[in-house]
């Protein structure tokens, strides 16, 4: 069970795809198609629980990039760690399939999965990290010109949280992107929350600092 | 906390939602489709071919056939991927030269 009861198979969760602002119109069609796509994803559901080959193939094809997107933005530059994941995914998903209830559509519940296998791998990493309790925290932190509306400097902060040392890239990506306190984050490494704070504080001044290069260098 | 809700802000306008959309490779979705199928295996046979024609399934060439002899459900339910070389090299090759109407491993294939 999950201990923020969230993101356990089954379970409703955050929807980790998003969702944007409509118009109502858009909100009416909206609401249509949903109800076409949830029939359809219980069709599917029923059908891979049946075992046919070819709608476990739909299951695989119709949902891997979503699924694949979020694990290699939270995993990558380690693509085999994102690889390996995807497919425990789909065998942890077959496995729970029995319990999905359709609360959310089935690629949030798919995402849900992911998002443990990606917590799994962050705390793991982190577990065995070694830092320094006692390590000062930087000087106060200079505010990031985060003026990133266009697209390529959007996919600029990706870029440089790749560059990063690992374990700071996954304290940013698992504390702002994955949305965790960093009382959790302690609680789930084994770490103290000072530690973790400091650690934190670290990270973001090294991302800091490679992004105002990033920046200045054009 | 200035340098906290900073990154914040950066995390919420950096993520739409979740990082620009990247394709699964084929060879990743291939070697997921067998390895899921063989774990549905391990719980009993799969559905037959004529199952899951009948439920308005496509089935490759190969399984046309095998559906169209008197082969009998537990041969229908076997799962012939397995000694297929379509899979073999959709497994292998990001691009894998495989054409077949109905077969899997092409439908995963990013083309």
């Amino acid at each position: 069970m999950d201990p923020e009861g969230g993101f356990a198979p089954g379970n409703r969760h955050p929807d980790v795809s998003g969702s944007s602002a409509t118009t109502p119109a858009a909100r009416g069609d909206a609401a249509v198609s949903q109800g076409e796509e949830a029939a359809s994803e219980t069709e599917l559901v029923h059908a891979v629980l049946r075992k046919d080959r070819k709608a476990t193939e739909e299951f695989v094809s119709r949902y891997s990039d979503s699924v694949y997107s979020y694990l290699s933005s939270r995993l990558l530059p380690h693509a085999d760690v994102a690889d390996d994941c995807f497919q425990q995914v789909f065998l942890d998903a077959w496995q729970a399939l029995p319990g999905y209830r359709g609360d959310s559509g089935l690629k949030s519940w798919l995402l849900g999965i992911a998002r443990h296998k990606v917590q799994d791998h962050f705390r793991e990493r982190l577990r065995l990290a070694q830092w320094s309790e006692e390590d000062a925290e930087p000087a106060a932190e200079e505010s990031l010109e985060a003026s990133i509306e266009r697209e390529e400097e959007q996919s600029l902060v990706w870029k440089m949280l790749g560059t990063l040392p690992e374990n700071d890239r996954i304290l940013l990506v698992w504390r702002y992107w994955e949305r965790q306190s960093a009382e959790e984050m302690a609680r789930q490494t084994g770490k103290s929350v000072k530690g973790v704070e400091r650690a934190l504080a670290r990270a973001r001044e090294h991302f800091r600092r490679r992004w105002q290069s990033e920046v200045q260098n054009g | 906390m200035a340098d906290d809700l900073d990154f914040k802000r950066l995390a919420s306008v950096a993520e739409a939602p979740y990082g620009p959309e990247r394709k699964a490779p084929a060879w990743l979705k291939s070697r997921t489709y067998t390895a899921l199928v063989q774990r549905q295996q391990e719980s009993g046979p799969l559905l037959s071919l004529t199952g899951s024609k009948q439920n308005g399934r496509k089935l490759c060439v190969f399984e046309e056939l095998v559906q169209i002899v008197p082969a009998g459900a537990r041969t229908e339910s076997a799962f012939f991927c397995k000694v297929c070389h379509a899979r073999l090299l959709a497994e292998h090759i990001e691009n894998a030269p495989i054409w077949w109407p109905g077969c899997p491993y092409v439908r995963f294939q990013n083309r």
